[in-house]
């Protein structure tokens, strides 16, 4: 029997995101293999339940192949046949396990019935066209992970196909090869609700190639640059259905684009969707632009590197995870404006800063006796001060008022509410910043966000490195009278010999 | 290991373990028993099932 192969060039190609379509084409022919297995594997764990709907499907395959296998290469057929068979394999009850399903994919294949409900979505501009379903109606479409809308109105579904027709004008015309990878693999957008806190927010599932769980874009280009992060996710997650590519995809750690800790495989589906990010903004014009291409080319790179130097890679997780490195590293030479470097480069700062603090706890005992030790005016002692991460109980989505005010400022709208340091940092007066960051922290001593400012300008080697042992030490301390600042120079200090 | 890495002495190429069922008949594909290639395929599929990811959730496209 013949396995998926692809060639070392295709491999890597397809790990730059530069893939041919003969390499979607193999991907996409892997995906309908797993939905054909998975099918084979409930027949057999449900022989009798299934087995009329199954002779149907056969007769179905036989008289029309291509209408049977669009039916069964369907992103929510798998995500159905992968619940129902994990169902039936965790001793569920066939009726439990959702078998009944099939028999309307049997139906749906034999052209018996017709979803006279779908909506679709479709654009067409210099000869590529996409065409995709707009799913506000299958039940399975909850399988992506996000809470779905209900039935959207006429006005909500006209909205998405502007932004769709807008978005396709830009894709074609100025990311015209990534615009044919994503014809070539998305089949369905599913409608969700938006996630207030963090605006626009979008969703893939392993089991649904080709499929995209997001929220009503603001515009074209939120579509554009949204649908070609979630392909990305799309393309990996059928990689990794062929390919192992950690070691333990499951070790936590540090990525630069969620506030919470993430597996490896999270670190590296981050990685490989910000490669396209920043492949996209490298092309487009503007401070905007221009921020999101040098944020973005330096926390690939960084991720792409601490996944190689991490160890937790396979021979072929090694293989992609340098060929994505190699796409991004030469972008970091590339030129931009001196402003806009440095805010890119402290959002990343930042971001890193406000994750320590977040998600690593210190040793209340070490931590105790750095409090001890500066009260009586000694040197800190000695011995590595181990920081460990805290289970984190949810996703956490990047969210930071200073990077909105960021955002607002590369738009030219520099108004609204916003902190006197934050305020100060983004204009570059490191003075007023530092005053304005110390007095937070010392009104308030649990403010995360007011510790990275002040870590972000103060210079201070232990508050750039460790913040959260100095938070931790601050707080221990509890005297409203202590200089943060002055704490910091202490811990920073060589360890008495 | 699931993915075998080039060989020197031929085209490079990555080999999945993953067998290509897609051009296989309905009939062919249940009745394909015993197949030991097919057989590490559907153990590995049961092995992804039973270690499931989160869906990659989190995308913020709003600037």
């Amino acid at each position: 029997m013949r396995r998926h192969v692809l060639t070392d060039a295709a491999f890597a190609a397809l790990a730059a995101g530069r893939l041919s379509a003969a390499t979607v084409d193999e991907l996409r022919r892997a995906q309908l293999s797993k939905h054909l297995l998975l099918l084979r594997a409930i027949v057999q764990a449900a022989p009798a339940q299934t087995k009329l709907w199954y002779a149907q499907l056969e007769a179905a395959d036989r008289a029309d192949p291509p209408a049977a296998r669009a039916v069964l290469a369907d992103p929510l057929f798998g995500a159905w046949a992968a619940a129902c068979l994990a169902a039936l394999t965790s001793g569920k009850s066939p009726e439990e396990a959702g078998i009944a399903h099939l028999a309307r994919v049997a139906a749906a294949a034999s052209h018996s019935t017709g979803d006279g409900t779908a909506r679709r979505l479709s654009a067409t501009c210099d000869g590529i066209t996409i065409d995709v379903r707009l799913d506000d109606v299958d039940p399975l479409r909850t399988r992506l992970g996000l809470a779905p809308t209900g039935r959207l109105t006429d006005a909500e579904v006209a909205h998405w196909q502007r932004c769709l027709a807008d978005a396709w004008r830009l894709l074609v015309a100025r990311h015209r090869s990534d615009a044919e990878i994503l014809a070539a693999v998305l089949r369905v957008v599913v409608p969700v609700q938006p996630d207030p806190p963090a605006g626009g927010i979008s969703a893939t599932s392993a089991e649904a190639f080709g499929a995209v769980a997001m929220s009503a874009p603001q515009d074209g280009t939120a579509l554009a640059v949204g649908l070609l992060h979630e392909t990305q996710h799309n393309l990996l997650n059928a990689t990794r259905y062929l390919f192992d590519l950690h070691r333990d995809p499951d070790a936590v750690g540090y990525s630069p684009w969620r506030d919470d800790p993430r597996p490896a495989s999270g670190i590296l589906h981050g990685a490989y969707a910000y490669l396209a990010m920043t492949r996209f903004w490298r092309t487009e014009a503007g401070r905007r632009a221009a921020f999101e291409f040098a944020r973005w080319r330096s926390a690939v790179a960084s991720a792409a590197d601490d996944l190689l130097d991490g160890g937790g890679l396979t021979p072929a997780g090694t293989r992609f995870v340098s060929a994505l490195r190699d796409e991004v590293r030469p972008w970091l030479d590339e030129p931009v404006e001196a402003d806009i470097a440095r805010l890119a480069a402290g959002a990343n700062d930042d971001h890193r800063l406000r994750w320590r603090l977040r998600n690593l706890t210190v040793d209340p005992a070490a931590v105790q006796a750095l409090a001890d030790a500066w009260r009586r005016g000694l040197r800190p002692p000695q011995g590595a001060l181990a920081s460990r991460l805290i289970p984190a109980p949810r996703r956490a989505l990047e969210s930071s008022e200073r990077l909105k005010l960021t955002h607002r400022l590369l738009r030219g709208q520099p108004g609204g509410a916003a902190a006197a340091g934050d305020v100060a940092y983004l204009r570059g007066d490191v003075g007023t910043a530092l005053c304005a960051y110390r007095n937070r922290v010392v009104a308030r001593p649990r403010d995360d966000a007011a510790w990275a400012g002040l870590a972000l300008v103060s210079g201070q080697r232990a508050l750039r490195e460790r913040p959260e042992v100095v938070a931790a030490v601050y707080r221990a301390l509890g005297e409203s009278d202590q200089d943060p600042l002055a704490l910091a120079r202490w811990i920073s200090a060589p360890a008495t010999p | 290991m699931h993915g075998r890495p080039p060989a020197e002495d031929a085209q490079p190429e990555w080999r999945s373990t993953m067998i290509d069922v897609s051009g296989m008949s309905l009939s062919d594909l249940a009745a394909d028993d015993g197949d030991s290639a097919l057989a590490r395929s559907l153990r590995r599929l049961a092995e992804d099932l039973a270690h499931p990811e989160d869906p990659i959730a989190g995308f913020n496209s709003a600037f």
